[in-house]
């Protein structure tokens, strides 16, 4: 263990010794990375963000997973279990690590490879806090595009996987769900509570007077606060905040991290390479971005400011769609895990599939608009 | 009484194993607890959502961090 930590520390003595920093470029470089993090902090991560982690913590408590999991038990009708896979990422694995036991379970116990599929690819793309972010960020027609093409994608390439490897149905295994799910709410209350925390994240943006502002928001947070405090659970209420921090204290750091490095990128990449492999909407600029997406890993949320920082670089349009839907679903960590789960055939169809047809959407879109 | 603790790894299994181990701690009785990380393992006792807690292989929970008092209760059931 020692030796680990000597050795990281002749790696870090190494870096500093040879740190350009004479270079202006390594000056501007490192300034507009702070840039960046000051900029998202002033303008994303209280009314966007915060909203947006709520949210999804809300969903994780709140919504009851079992009724949609049964439409995608081994009993389900196709047709439903297709659709219903392709956008229930956002409500059944809010959190990203059960997103393969869920895939496993729908494959091996549920629905079948196909459902399962069009769950593994939109699941990590329907993700409350990174459409918000996105659409504040790079604009909401990338956002609802994005959007919508994943979904998509995820229904064509499942029932590709699904027509291609679909065996006999496999022994009805039984899905356990979760029993208390009470919350103390009535629907009503339910949809008010969304329906307020979505105001504060909508009206974040929207470009009205700040006083007006400032008294939506107020209001619809003293509504959230008397849901919450007078009509709420204790115990629901715990969970909610538990799951809400688990999000926060896991994906800011991170997210933290991939701003500054986008904004220290921003001025250390000439503009000249990434326009040439990046730019215009050209075949060659959307395979790159497939390719690249494909195999990078990015944390939840950090594509935003590396896809924002390109596009200022010279990346257009298509390409930038393309790195979200490649992007998302997949890296090369996890591609390795499926080759050992999937198999290396299922695999490479899978991967290939992702690839190609991130592309081709991109191209389409870069193309068409 | 044999407790497994299904999950592949990621923060929300490794808690609930802490809690659960925080559970047993100073209560009577022979307990055992197990880390069940094979996807494939974690399916055949139907649970699609971790993490995933059994007692006496019975899924007790899926999909929560359960707290130690939480773990006790259900124990005790």
């Amino acid at each position: 263990m020692k030796k680990n930590n000597l050795l990281w520390l002749v790696l870090a003595f190494g870096i500093f010794y040879f740190l350009p920093v004479q270079h202006p470029v390594f000056k501007e470089s490192l300034f507009n990375g702070f840039w960046l993090l000051h900029d998202y902090a002033t303008k994303h991560v209280l009314l966007c963000l915060v909203p947006a982690f709520f949210i999804a913590g809300a969903i994780a408590v709140f919504l009851k997973s079992d009724s949609i999991l049964k439409y995608l038990g081994p009993t389900a009708k196709k047709y439903i279990a297709y659709p219903i896979a392709s956008v229930s990422g956002g409500i059944l694995a809010v959190c990203s690590c059960t997103i393969l036991p869920l895939f496993a379970g729908i494959w091996k116990r549920g629905a079948g490879i196909g459902p399962a599929i069009s769950f593994l690819y939109a699941g990590p793309a329907i993700n409350i806090a990174a459409i918000f972010l996105t659409g504040t960020v790079l604009g909401w027609e990338l956002s609802i595009v994005r959007l919508v093409t994943s979904v998509i994608l995820a229904l064509v390439m499942g029932i590709i996987m699904g027509l291609l490897y679909d065996k006999k149905p496999q022994a009805a295994g039984s899905v356990v769900a979760n029993d208390d799910e009470s919350t103390g709410l009535s629907p009503w209350e339910t949809g008010l509570l969304f329906f307020l925390w979505m105001a504060i994240l909508i009206t974040g943006g929207l470009k009205i007077a700040p006083l007006l502002k400032t008294i939506l928001i107020v209001l619809s947070s003293l509504g959230i606060v008397y849901i919450s405090f007078f009509r709420m659970k204790k115990d629901k209420r715990n969970e909610w905040g538990a799951e809400v921090s688990s999000f926060t204290l896991k994906i800011m750091p991170l997210l933290f991290a991939g701003v500054f490095v986008a904004g220290f990128i921003s001025k250390a990449i000439p503009q000249s390479i990434v326009q040439q492999f990046l730019g215009g909407n050209g075949i060659r600029s959307n395979l790159v971005a497939s390719v690249f997406g494909a195999l990078m890993y990015f944390a939840t949320l950090t594509e935003v400011p590396i896809v924002q920082t390109f596009m200022n670089l010279g990346m257009g349009k298509g390409p930038a769609l393309t790195l979200f839907l490649a992007g998302y679903s997949l890296s090369l960590p996890n591609m390795i895990v499926l080759f050992r789960l999937m198999g290396v055939k299922k695999a490479l169809t899978y991967f290939s599939m992702v690839i190609v047809f991130s592309a081709m959407a991109g191209f389409a879109y870069g193309n068409l608009f | 009484m044999i407790i497994k603790i299904l999950g592949t790894g990621c923060k929300k299994c490794k808690e609930l194993e802490a809690n659960a181990k925080a559970a047993i701690r100073d209560l009577p009785g022979d307990f055992s607890i197990e880390k069940v990380t094979d996807i494939n393992e974690i399916m055949n006792f139907g649970v699609m959502m971790t993490p995933g807690l059994v007692i006496d292989n019975v899924v007790r929970s899926t999909g929560k961090v359960l707290s130690a008092a939480d773990i006790r209760a259900m124990i005790a059931k």
